[in-house]
This record gives C-alpha cells, structure tokens and sequence, in this order.
C-alpha cells in the first residue's frame, strides 16, 4: 500500500475544494446561491462605475489645467518676475531635488529594498517630469537636463554606497541635516553671490513648501514628543506640570487657531533680533502641534508595557534613564509605529493649512490659478482630483514604508 | 554567633549576607509585611512558602528594593538600604532576581539580552560580555538560543535565559519569585534542574515556591509566612516531617 507523504507525517491534505483560484472563487464568491447572486451584482455595479470613471477620465474631463499650472505645483510663484526678478531661480530647488535623491540613492545603499522602492519612484518620476508636455521653455533649457538627472544621481549615490565606505548610518544621517539646510539656503539665496539672489519666503509655495513643512515637522515632533512623553510619566512635579499644560494646550486648540495666533506668538517666544518669517513660524507651530499628539501616542506605548520589564532592567541594576533609553522606548515606539505613521501622515496633509495665513501650499497654488483665471473655472474637478492624487501617493508611501519598518522589526515580537 | 550593629559601622559579621530586622511594609492601609526579621548566612538556600496573599513575594522583593519597606532594617552584604540610590543600586547589581514571568526583554536577542546589563553596568567589553554570555547559557544547557528573539523560545526556555541573565551579573544572591509557577508542567524540571545545578554551586539563594520536593531537596532552611508574618522558620526535613504550628500543618495538608 502506497502512502504520500501528507499521510506518511499523520497529517491529511487540505479538502480539494480549498485548493488553487477555481476553489477560492467556489469558496469565497459563489458559496451559496444568495452569496452567488450578490457577488454577481456587485460585480455589475463595480464595472459598470469603473466604465464611467473611465470614459470621465479619458473623454470627458480637460486635464490641461494641469499641464498649464506645470512647475508651478512644485515651487509656487518661486520663480516668477515678481519673486526672483531678471533671473532664472527654477534651478534653485531642481537643485535642491538632486540633493535629496542623492540621499534617498545613498538611503537605497543602506537601507536595502524599501530604501530602493523609494528611491527609484522619486528618480524616476522626477526624471519623468521633463517629458510632460508643459511650457517650460519659459523656464530655461537646463531645466530638462536637471530633471533628468535626477535618475543617474539616484543611481550615483547607490554606487557611493556600494564602492566606497564612505557611507555609514550615523553619516547619511547627518547628510540628510545638511541636505535640509542646504535646501533652505538654495531656496533663500545668498545676498552678492552670483544666481542666489534672495528670493522672499513669501514667495515659496507648491509641494516643496509642504514637503518642507512636513519634513521639518516629522523629524523634529518625533524627539520633542518622546521628552514631553517621558516629562508627562515623571516624578518630578514641575517637570510633569509644564508636560501636561504644554500637551493639553496644544491639543486643545484647532491647527488652524493656532497658525492664525502664530503671527502673533511665535514672535514672543524668540529674541527680537531672531531671523524669524511666516514660514518658520508655520513650521513652529506645524511641530509643536504634531507634538502634542506624538507624545500621547508615544505615552500610550509607555503605558502599555509591562510592569516587569522596568523591575526586571533595575533588578539587573540599569539606572532609570538606562531602563527609559534601553528598555522602555524601544518597545514603546515599536508597539505604537502604526500611530505616529499616522500621526505624520495627518502632519503632512494639515500642511495644506496655511493657505490660511497666506501661503501658496500646493493646494492653494491650484485654487487661486482658477480663481485667477475664470477660463478654467470649469476644470475645478479635474484639478482636486489631480491635488489628491498627489497627496494620496505621498501619504500611501508613508504608510507603505511603516508597513516594511513595522515587519522588518517584528522580529522576536510578542 | 551575634549580629549586632558595631561601632565602627560595620554591620552584622561576614557570614551573615541578608539581615533583615523588624521590616514592615504597607501597600496604602494594607499591611503586607509584620515585623518580618530572618538572617541568611553565604551560601545558604533559603525556600518561603505559604498561601497566596502572605507576603512571600513582597518579603524578597524588599531585598533588592523593588519594594519599599517603611520600616526596620534591611542589609544585604554589608550595605543598609536606604533611600540612598547609590546603595539601592550597588545592592540590585549584586542581587540577580528570576521572575514568575520571565520578564525577558522581547526586542533582544537572547544573547543581549544576557550582555545587556553587563555592557552597560559593569562596563564589560561586548567580547568579554558574550564570552560570559555564552558560557552562562551552555550552563543551562541552551548555548543553541543565543541568537533567537525571547518569544521564539518555550517558556522553560526563557526562565533559563531569565537565569542566565541573572547570573551574567555575577551576583553575590539570588532571588527567585515562583520562577515555576507561569510554565507548562513539563517544562518545571528543565528550570529546576538549573536551580539545583545553582544551589550544588554554593550560591546563596531565596527561592518563593510551591514546589516541595524541590525544597526539601535543596534548601538548607524554610520559612514559611502567613499574613505577612513568618510563623515558622527551620530546617527542611523539620519543617516537612515536624512541623510545630497549626498553621504550618494545616499548610501542608492542603498542597502535600
């Protein structure tokens, strides 16, 4: 008598109708006749939306208020006459872009996969950008150019990685610091050096505005709300008071209340001779706000563990800070990624906010263009669903990359 | 042999390592130890029983302070505890204590989790700290672990991790808090059996448990407690064979 192995081990195979996509579709679409028919209908409705979707999208709508708008999603009225007079300024944050690839390039060295993912969608889609059939001759032939390279950049700082040592962890870190500053600088401009003439932050907008919001906001609300977390838990009372006003102060009040009063209050907290602007100001309040919640989120996780592990970290004799560092806010900050993720997802979207005070953020670019010029009042439709797209693919790949950081430390997880 | 407060400040005489006098402790108007007062000599094996509820596991967790005591003396290896944070953490590091529930470290590896403290509080080298590392995890017989995550291991398993972890430190005492009572029945012996390679070793060793062949086997003294008092305190075979209270014979009768 011939036994398979299934048998063989003391374990039978799966049922038959289990098996291959012909049983996932028996099992999970046409298991009965109601489950049968409903599948049936539902399947009609969702063809029968995705064909008007379709034909809306292919036929119907205008899309050349995209096109016509252009550059002017990613940098504003950066370089207008009015923002950077007799002077071509559009390579000013091109510039800043090739920076940042060559980061996520040197990321894609370092980190591996997700890194790579990362790092060839920005290459590629930027690079991609040049053969969109918008007027850029307005904006100088080496515009083209500089899109473009932002592949081969992508793929010079993979190489710095790979063939040097150069790079290292602590190093592309710092990079990254000095990238951001660099950015700031190039967009600011440098008064007597010649092609970086100051160009006002009034007139910084488009995505880059919002990414510099978001970016600013992100790296700096994570550490200020790990402190505010563990100042909330302390025993010191004055310590523990100033946490708790602080958070629920500023979790207290709406965003938009707060960006307004920013104009305000922001200058009352630096020295008067402070180099300050509204965008900086944005960027305060944008941080202090996001913070408030991060260190909920970080508290929740603190909360969450387990008494033993703190008595077990000071019965081997770690100090309390060793016990806070080693111990607690690693496991914290893994029990809670999918709640600061989100908390940076929501940062990047309120970033669109302060169109209130005056800024021309992405959202605003496209809004004031069609008020501006009343011919396209009509393509109002075409241009939202552009902007969420936009947003969409930024806050998925957040999501995404959390998605690869979460699995990557599950590793000996609970 | 006496144990008196000398005047020149040192305290008890050398063979005495835990001395503990008239320790009372409450939980806000609930009084968890009464006047509780024992002396443990080096190297002996000390097992607490008593029902759930009697202060045992607050008794040995006093000893490295992660309770409190309001009042009375505790002084381990010389040093008095008191509110000083040096002595409380000169003690912890020369105290190892096991737990009911492990208390691994689930975001490290078995091996740092061992080197942690180590690295860290000694200031030992990473070799020098893996060197002792894996030498203390073939002594528990699991030197194959090193690199899993805690909870890819049994819960036998990780208490003997939680033991090497302990050891790592090279206390002077151990303290174990029912280090069985959270594992599968056939995982007790595994652990067990670390305990008593331990105790041949000639560590002074505190041991809360319910297992009674194990202590009859291996300790030199038992105490046992009721309502956070000590009602008994003698010798194994005494304690098992003649036990001189009430409350000691009706103890036993319920778990023998």
């Amino acid at each position: 008598m011939a036994f398979n192995n299934a048998q063989a081990s003391g374990s039978a195979p799966p049922p038959r109708y289990q098996a291959g996509i012909a049983g996932w579709i028996r099992e999970n679409l046409f298991s009965s006749r109601f489950n049968g028919s409903l599948t049936v209908i539902t399947a009609a409705l969702l063809l029968l939306a995705a064909w008007f979707c379709l034909r809306w999208v292919l036929l119907t709508a205008d899309w050349s208020v995209i096109a016509t708008i252009g550059g002017g999603f990613f940098i504003g009225q950066y370089n207008t006459e009015l923002a950077c007079p007799g002077q071509n300024c559009f390579w000013r944050p091109q510039a800043g872009l090739l920076l940042v690839t060559l980061l996520l390039g040197m990321a894609w060295g370092v980190v591996g996969r997700v890194g790579m993912q990362v790092a060839l969608a920005v290459g590629i889609v930027s690079a991609a950008l040049a053969f969109l059939p918008y007027d850029m001759e307005s904006m100088g032939p080496d515009v083209r150019i500089l899109l473009i390279a932002n592949l081969p950049v992508v793929f010079a700082g993979w190489a710095l990685v790979r063939y040097t040592s150069l790079v290292t962890v602590q190093r592309l870190v710092i990079a990254g610091v000095i990238v951001f500053l660099l950015i700031l600088v190039l967009l600011r401009g440098l008064p007597g050096v010649p092609g970086m003439q100051p160009v006002s932050v009034i007139h910084w907008g488009g995505l880059t505005l919002n990414l510099l919001l978001a970016v600013a906001g992100i790296v700096l609300s994570l550490p200020i709300g790990i402190a505010l977390a563990l100042g909330r838990r302390s025993n010191l009372p004055i310590v523990k008071l100033l946490c708790v006003v602080f958070i629920e102060i500023f979790r207290g009040v709406p965003l938009i209340t707060l960006l307004f009063m920013s104009q305000v209050l922001v200058p009352l907290a630096f020295p008067e001779d402070f180099p300050q602007n509204s965008v900086f100001r944005a960027a305060v309040i944008i941080t202090l706000f996001s913070s408030a919640y991060m260190a909920e989120n970080i508290r929740g996780g603190l909360q969450a563990l387990s008494r033993g592990q703190v008595e077990a970290a000071r019965a081997l004799g770690l100090a309390g800070w060793q016990t806070t560092l080693l111990i607690e806010l690693p496991q914290a900050i893994r029990n809670v990624i999918p709640a600061i993720v989100g908390q940076f997802i929501a940062l990047f979207k309120d970033t669109s906010l302060v169109y209130i005070i005056g800024m021309l953020d992405v959202v605003e670019i496209g809004r004031a263009f069609i008020q501006g010029n009343p011919e396209y009042l009509g393509n109002a439709r075409e241009l939202f669903i552009f902007l969420a797209i936009v947003f969409w693919i930024f806050t998925y790949s957040m999501s995404y990359v959390s998605g690869r950081i979460e699995e990557h430390m599950g590793v000996g997880r609970r | 042999m006496t144990t008196t407060l000398a005047d020149n400040g040192s305290i008890g005489t050398a063979e005495d390592i835990i001395i503990c006098r008239n320790v009372n402790k409450w939980f806000g108007s609930f009084q968890a130890l009464k006047d509780v007062s024992t002396t443990v000599k080096r190297g002996e094996k000390i097992v607490i029983v008593g029902p759930s509820g009697s202060g045992k596991s607050t008794f040995i967790r006093t000893i490295n302070r992660l309770e409190e005591h309001q009042s009375g003396d505790i002084i381990v290896d010389g040093i008095e505890l008191t509110k000083d944070v040096r002595n409380i953490d000169a003690i912890r590091s020369e105290v190892g204590m096991v737990f009911q529930q492990f208390n691994l470290f689930p975001h490290l590896t078995v091996m740092d989790n061992i080197t942690l403290a180590p690295m860290k509080v000694r200031h030992w080298s990473r070799g020098q700290a893996e060197g002792v590392g894996l030498e203390l995890l073939t002594r528990v017989g699991i030197p194959e672990q090193a690199d899993k995550y805690p909870n890819e291991l049994s819960g036998g398993q990780q208490q003997r991790v939680a033991i090497a972890r302990a050891l790592a430190m090279q206390p002077k005492i151990m303290l174990f808090d029912e280090p069985t009572s959270a594992l599968d029945p056939e995982m007790i012996n595994e652990v067990l059996d670390a305990m008593r390679e331990l105790a041949y070793s000639g560590m002074t060793m505190m041991i809360v448990t319910h297992e009674i062949g194990f202590a009859r086997e291996v300790a030199d003294r038992i105490i046992m407690m009721d309502e956070g008092r000590i009602v008994e305190e003698n010798t194994a075979n005494e304690f098992f064979d003649n036990p001189a209270s009430e409350r000691t014979k009706l103890f036993l009768s319920q778990i023998l």
